[in-house]
């Protein structure tokens, strides 16, 4: 929960992992290249006090999840996107099962999503409904870039993908978080089409569809695609560091969103722990659009718009009522903890993780 | 010229200002900039006519397909050079280094190399990024026209000769009126540069803002032309703020980074 002036402002991080990229579970040579390049991301547009040794990068663990997200970092609920790669780590980088233990732990702070890949074809179905049926998945985070057995990767209107969108529809799954930002294949196309969400979103208009990475870098196409479909969002995890090394930019981007968009289909996500939310919400906070950017595209970052961005509407596509939730977060173990260091006046210390016993 | 460019040749390279030159007009294709500029490349050297580029990309997961175009053109750009007659290039820690370096370096066209991987045809892919760098620059001339004074009519009218370059400084010239200075001439000639190597008229008396099919526009299609084409521009410009940051936080953080590739460091 952040407090501006007085106010309460729920906080949603739309786009969050605890992932496992030790030397022990990569998988050479991809493994650690991989992990290499999201250190790259973290080191090159993180303030730099807010940048942490490699090591620490490579794997954190629960304990500094829970300090970053809501003990310093003004979470309320978090979205666990599960990522598994499977031919890059041995144990998956962050699969639907791992997350689950967080999930278990602290059932109020987090949203855990699940996955599908079309490539498993028939035998996925059956998976698929089978994750659904054993976990409290929530949502989906597809990767439409992920290595499988040879193939770079599939499209989201592939004959099977609609198989499993039929199978979402069934299940009551309806937000589904697609990773369209920097990828690598497949080569023959454009690396980074978003047409695809095009024709998913157009035949499932049931389904949300959260584009995260806002399409970067075929925003022209993202903006052309949700400004058509209602059911086409904006996440920002990419987008949003931007604000620190380059905030005239980071207005730009936020105004062409404003512009086509509009403030209610924008979706805060620090992408944790590439970077940590901290920081990101703090600038947030006290970012204003330059007057000439205001002038020329016509919009506004006001509060109001910051605080759909930040929780509202993340709340809204969850069902999650914020009022509510807020009064089963102040209960909970970790806003236990919060209260207390509220009332010492002192700093919030670290959360004692080993003290949380799971649900059953 | 980039002081890092500068430096990237021994002094005694023969044909060294035209190599140069050459080089700078490669272009990463999805960031519309050089490769010089965006410092992709980390060495460059020469020994009897063998010339020997090692890349340093941002990432070892930048799209294969673009790595590989760019790879292409640099060998093409040093063969082009009279004292140079074989070209070798490294791309360094890359996951499809192997690859790449053997079709770029055999001159096999990417389609072929990558065969397996459905490879085909970069033409498209490199007139895709040809039309949106031209979008991209031609955005930037109408900002500084716009912020120079001209209306919509003085924009929609004017020809490619209203343009004259003094120095650094780009002036125009509308109808009956004293030249105005329009910010910076490389934004202008960046853009009549692109008009030139998308075959769209390039003469005096013709148009200067035109679309990419040569349809000049009018005042009623201007704003919503301009709306896109800033999209377009912003889209180009996130790649290359984030491959920027993160190339400079790779060679800064080098020592945590194995480098898997052949490449020897050569005095930058």
């Amino acid at each position: 929960m952040y407090t501006h002036n007085g106010q309460d402002i729920f906080v949603v991080d739309g786009h969050m992992h605890l992932w496992d990229a030790s030397p022990e579970n990569q998988i050479p040579p991809h493994g650690k290249n991989w992990i290499d390049c999201f250190y790259a991301y973290h080191s090159g547009l993180s303030p730099a006090d807010a940048k942490w040794p490699y090591e620490k990068f490579c794997q954190y663990g629960e304990a500094a999840l829970i300090d970053d997200l809501f003990v310093h970092g003004y979470v309320d609920v978090g979205i666990l996107n599960s990522t598994y790669l499977y031919e890059f780590y041995k144990n998956g980088f962050n699969s639907h099962e791992q997350n689950n233990a967080l999930k278990a732990k602290y059932p109020d702070r987090f949203l855990l999503n699940g996955s599908f890949d079309p490539r498993a074809e028939e035998a996925g179905l059956e998976e698929f409904r089978h994750m659904v049926e054993q976990y409290p998945i929530a949502g989906l985070k597809l990767y439409t870039a992920e290595w499988r057995q040879g193939s770079r990767g599939w499209r989201l209107n592939d004959p099977w993908a609609y198989k499993y969108f039929e199978l979402c529809q069934e299940l009551g799954i309806t937000n589904i978080h697609v990773h369209k930002g920097p990828t690598v294949y497949p080569l023959s196309r454009d690396a980074f089409d978003v047409h695809d969400v095009d024709y998913a979103a157009t035949d499932f208009p049931t389904l949300n569809f959260i584009v995260e990475h806002i399409g970067l870098p075929r925003l022209e196409d993202f903006c052309w695609i949700a400004t058509q479909e209602k059911n086409v969002y904006a996440g920002l995890a990419v987008a949003m560091p931007f604000i620190h090394p380059r905030p005239r930019y980071f207005a730009e981007i936020m105004a062409n969103l404003l512009f086509w968009l509009g403030p209610d289909k924008i979706l805060f996500g620090s992408d944790y722990a590439i970077w940590t939310p901290k920081w990101q919400i703090e600038k947030l906070m006290a970012f204003e659009l330059p007057d000439d950017i205001r002038q020329e595209y016509g919009v506004d970052l006001t509060l109001e718009t910051k605080q759909k961005i930040l929780g509202e509407n993340a709340a809204r596509l969850y069902g999650i009522d914020p009022a509510i939730h807020r009064e089963k977060l102040r209960r909970d173990a970790i806003g236990v903890h919060l209260a207390a260091a509220t009332a010492d006046q002192a700093g919030a210390e670290a959360f004692p993780v080993a003290s949380v016993q799971e649900h059953a | 010229m980039p002081k890092e460019a500068q430096s990237l040749l021994l002094p005694d390279v023969p044909d060294r200002a035209i190599i140069l030159e050459r080089l700078q007009r490669v272009l990463d294709p999805e960031l519309d900039e050089s490769v010089l500029h965006l410092g992709f490349i980390e060495s460059l050297h020469v020994h009897q006519g063998q010339a020997t580029v090692a890349l340093h990309l941002p990432t070892s997961w930048c799209a294969a397909n673009f790595v590989y175009m760019m790879a292409e053109d640099i060998r093409q750009a040093l063969l082009a050079v009279e004292s140079i007659h074989a070209v070798t290039i490294r791309v360094g820690e890359h996951f499809a280094a192997p690859t790449i370096e053997t079709g770029v370096n055999a001159g096999t066209p990417f389609a072929e190399a990558f065969a397996a991987e459905g490879g085909g045809n970069l033409d498209t892919l490199r007139e895709t990024f040809l039309r949106k760098g031209f979008t991209s620059r031609q955005e930037r001339l109408l900002r500084s026209l716009k912020d120079a004074g001209l209306t919509a009519a003085d924009i929609c009218t004017l020809r490619i000769g209203d343009l004259a370059f003094v120095g650094d400084a780009c002036l125009v010239r509308c109808a009956g009126r004293q030249p105005v200075e329009v910010g910076l001439a490389d934004t202008a000639r960046r853009y009549l540069q692109r008009r030139g190597e998308l075959g769209l008229d390039g003469s005096p008396t013709g148009p200067l803002i035109t679309d990419l099919q040569d349809q000049p526009l009018t005042v009623e299609r201007l704003e919503e032309y301009v709306t896109r084409a800033r999209t377009v521009r912003l889209s180009l410009e996130a790649n290359g703020v984030l491959c920027r940051a993160v190339l400079a936080a790779r060679q800064t953080h080098a020592h945590d980074l194995v480098f898997l590739g052949p490449i020897e460091r050569f005095q930058r």
